[in-house]
């Protein structure tokens, strides 16, 4: 899902770059002065996992695959704001070092899948926790991805380079993720529950993530 | 591990770091999968269906471009990219964490 150099309409970039940049910067303010040597540490970690986790492309048999972001699984144990800081180092790193999407089109990528797939899974955690937990994290996952698709979607299909052809893309990366999506779930699910049973509590990540 | 108190546990943090070197040392594998099934993104067959696929730029290329280093072999290539990044995430994320601590 990440956007290369050149597919966005220039004026989409900059507006992008804006937003995702005073968000980040937000965030960033919001937490100074809040983190335990054991939250660094554990931001650290789960920083380092989202990356490496993204090494894996899934070698499906279909027409169309895609790797674990972990936008929801970052806003589920860090919190949103903590989780969002932590995508988008993700996002800078495959940008300037890999070349994994623009450095132009960054304020895009970090858009999608560090906001809106962070705060969209935050949203969607939280709603349906309280019934169920593993659901809520499965389905977190998977609407989160699937969000940040619609969301790329969205941008790719009002630029030049992709024609205009809005519903195309909207349905190509929307639906695709929507399906594939079910795999986002299912990791975010085993991510949390690695976290939790190599020593941390339920209650532990996901008070002080929401206070993050 | 206790997320609560000043300091992690040091055994949770071995485990944790064991686990990303075990992400690390299996992305070879996903790599080689991913090449023979031809893998490709809802993102990339959106452009290809829309014709956009040839309006893709490289500012810039980053010094292991798609994960590999120039010579060496997927599964290789996947190896030392994937460690170096994976490293490199962790030691930025600490400093930025360092950055936020209360």
């Amino acid at each position: 899902m990440h956007t290369p150099d050149g597919f966005l309409h220039p004026w989409m970039v900059g507006a992008l770059l804006v937003v995702s940049s005073l968000v980040v910067g937000t965030c960033l303010h919001r937490l100074r002065g809040t983190l335990s040597t054991a939250r660094i540490q554990l931001f650290a970690i789960v920083t380092a996992g989202i990356f490496a986790a993204q090494l894996l492309n899934w070698p499906l048999p279909t027409p169309v695959s895609a790797h674990f972001v972990g936008g929801a699984l970052a806003a589920i144990v860090l919190g949103p704001r903590l989780g969002i800081v932590s995508v988008s180092i993700v996002l800078a790193i495959q940008a300037f070092v890999f070349g994994d999407g623009g450095v132009l089109a960054l304020g895009a990528n970090v858009f999608n899948m560090a906001i809106v797939e962070t705060l969209g899974g935050y949203a969607i955690y939280q709603l349906l926790a309280g019934y169920h937990r593993p659901t809520a994290i499965v389905a977190a996952g998977w609407g989160s991805i699937t969000l940040a698709a619609l969301a790329a979607g969205i941008e790719l299909g009002l630029s030049p380079a992709f024609g205009y052809e809005l519903v195309t893309t909207v349905v190509v990366m929307g639906g695709g993720h929507a399906l594939l999506g079910v795999g986002e779930g299912l990791l975010t699910l085993l991510g949390v529950w690695l976290l939790e049973t190599t020593g941390s509590t339920a209650s532990d990540v996901s008070r002080q993530g929401a206070q993050a | 591990m206790s997320v609560q108190g000043s300091h992690i546990d040091r055994d949770w943090m071995i485990k944790a770091i064991g686990g990303l070197a075990l992400l690390v040392a299996v992305s070879p594998l996903f790599a080689i999968g991913a090449e023979a099934v031809g893998y490709i993104e809802p993102l990339e067959h959106a452009a290809e269906l829309t014709g956009a696929r040839t309006h893709a730029t490289v500012i810039v290329a980053g010094l292991f471009t798609e994960y590999g280093i120039p010579g060496l072999g997927t599964a290789a290539g996947t190896l030392i990219a994937g460690a170096v990044g994976t490293v490199l995430t962790l030691a930025v994320a600490l400093g930025v964490g360092q950055g936020l601590a209360e």
